[in-house]
């Protein structure tokens, strides 16, 4: 019921907005911003909050999905669709080997590893001049003549509303059960029958698929493709909207990296400088949730209503 | 029962047969030579000092530890090296000597896990598990079994120490073993708890026709419910017999019992 009106509201959103002229047309990107971040959150919660790995190398696939796209439009000439389509697909190869090395370790380990194969992605596209411009990036890539920002604003938002409901379906599903008790207890898990590492890489691969759609629509959107998006800081930064929006909730992240990306676009508003303090504020925000809300904006609010917990 | 009992101890059909067993951890050897062997619808115990190696021969056989050398046989297969989801599979389950189980999930998820991982295997994507009536029903079928079906949605880690042991040992069973191993069912308990995981025991292994061995320290327990006793002392075995024989065999009153038995 609420998700129907949330989702009726988002649609009107950008009609609304293209009243404002520039203002409104800027408002609209970057609510297209935060529902394609949005969705790489809730995909790297797969791997966070579902699986409890912390993975600092979830940017790499985002990377990977957004220069298949770049590559394959600015380069290759191929339509925007079949690059959209492209770009999961890669995500998911390059989640598959990295994955494979990854969920041999555990904890800090498998953390730290994620991390390494992260930045080795990240230079070798920050290196390989010739091939992905190095820290040039790619730009110039085409947009087809109808996507303007309300109708790619669109396209965005049912993209991302059907891949949060697949995302869903698979964590309710046998496989979503079987990746929460491996979370709850790695050791007993083996002993009913579930082979461990098996589970954490297929879903450490679904995880880089959604992260590989999300980086390719990022990419379209701003018509460019940079190494940052592999950055390891883009990783922390969608650990940090699961955190703020819960991450033991399905619609945590998606709470968590708007309230985030919008704060950072208010800030931005107020005045510029406030941006170049925005680690201050974020470090401030991450006390309180730690401190007051550890299970994030929607534990604090199913406290604060007293609602108990379906998980 | 007792007749029954007999008519399989007859046939001498051994389900767990272990041939010269070694592990050392970093040259300290745990388990030196150990030679066992299993009937077939046995309820036996596995005594022994603390340090003995008992946990680790549990550990060795569902996989967890690897052997330094030796085999295990599994109804006439080899598992030594396997994987213990593999060994699960092949009809070995284990419940804990310190608990074990899915904490912060409800009693009846970690019952429906655990059945959804033995009945369908669990690369459905699309399925919700609550979609899943069979699954539930034998769930709540296991619950039943074991006494803890009054509050299945009571998060398990809340569950009184006892009832969580018992919740364990539900785990193994929702794998439908061929053989069932545990570890100090009623480490921990009260006295009353105790008993009424003993009869629990007891109770399941007449209704599931399945092979139990358990390793307990309470020689009431031991003597009062066990087929067989077999006794483990400084990682050897040291006797293996009735309780009766045990509580005489000159060697495991010195090595162990003391002056408890007389």
């Amino acid at each position: 019921m609420v998700g129907g009106v949330v989702i009726l509201i988002l649609f009107a959103l950008p009609f609304f907005l293209a009243q404002f002229g520039k203002s409104g047309e800027f408002w609209i990107w970057v609510t297209t911003e935060m529902i394609i971040m949005a969705l790489f959150a809730t995909s790297l919660n797969l791997v966070l909050g579902y699986g409890g790995m912390v993975s600092f190398g979830h940017a790499a696939f985002f990377g990977v999905g957004a220069y298949t796209v770049a590559l394959l439009m600015k380069k290759a000439g191929v339509n925007m669709v079949l690059a959209l389509m492209a770009a999961p697909c890669m995500a998911a190869l390059a989640a598959a080997v990295v994955g494979w090395f990854c969920v041999r370790l555990i904890g800090l380990y498998f953390a730290i590893l994620t991390l390494a194969f992260g930045q080795l992605l990240y230079m070798i596209v920050f290196q390989w001049y010739t091939f992905t411009g190095g820290d040039d990036g790619i730009h110039g890539i085409p947009k087809p003549e109808f996507l303007g920002p309300v109708n790619y604003y669109l396209l965005c938002l049912i993209i991302f509303i059907v891949c949060f409901l697949l995302m869903r379906m698979i964590v309710n599903s046998s496989f979503g059960l079987s990746i929460r008790i491996i979370r709850e207890n790695l050791d007993r898990a083996k002993f009913i029958g579930i082979n461990v590492r098996r589970y954490q890489l297929v879903n450490f691969i679904v995880a880089g698929f959604f992260a590989g759609v999300a980086g390719g629509l990022f990419t379209e959107l701003n018509r460019f493709a940079q190494t940052e998006f592999l950055h390891w800081s883009r990783s922390g930064d969608a650990i940090f909207a699961c955190l703020v929006g819960g991450m033991y909730s399905f619609v945590g992240p998606t709470i968590g990296s708007s309230v985030l990306i919008f704060l950072h676009i208010f800030l931005q508003q107020i005045h510029q400088s406030l941006v170049e303090i925005w680690a201050i504020f974020l470090g401030l925000i991450l006390l309180g949730v730690v401190l007051f809300a550890p299970e994030g904006l929607v534990g604090l609010y199913e406290k604060l209503t007293g609602k108990a917990k379906v998980d | 029962m007792i007749e029954m009992t007999n008519d399989r101890m007859k046939t001498k059909h051994f389900i767990l047969t272990i041939k010269d067993l070694v592990k050392s951890f970093n040259g300290n050897t745990v388990i030196s030579d150990v030679n066992l062997s299993i009937p077939e619808g046995e309820l036996s115990a596995i005594i022994g000092p603390n340090g003995a190696g008992k946990t680790t021969l549990f550990n060795l056989i569902t996989g967890y530890h690897l052997p330094s050398r030796g085999t295990i046989y599994f109804e006439d297969k080899s598992i030594a090296g396997m994987q213990p989801f593999d060994i699960v599979r092949l009809g070995i389950a284990r419940s804990f000597q310190i608990t074990n189980i899915f904490p912060k999930l409800s009693v009846l998820e970690n019952v429906v896990a655990t059945v959804i991982t033995h009945q369908k295997g669990n690369l459905n994507f699309v399925t919700p598990t609550t979609k899943l009536k069979s699954v539930y029903d034998r769930a709540y079928q296991i619950l039943k079994d074991v006494g803890l079906a009054d509050r299945p949605h009571r998060q398990s880690g809340t569950l009184a120490h006892g009832n969580q042991k018992i919740l364990d040992i539900a785990l193994a069973l929702a794998m439908e073993p061929k053989l069932l191993l545990l570890d100090e069912p009623t480490a921990g308990m009260s006295p009353e708890e105790r008993w009424r995981t003993v009869d629990l025991v007891q109770r399941l292994w007449e209704k599931l026709k399945i092979t139990m061995l358990f390793i307990e320290h309470d020689m009431d327990i031991v003597f009062g419910i066990s087929q067989k006793v077999r006794v483990l002392c400084y990682g050897t075995m040291l006797a293996e017999g009735t309780p009766k024989e045990i509580s005489k065999n000159e060697k495991v009153i010195e090595a162990y019992l003391g002056e408890e038995v007389d």
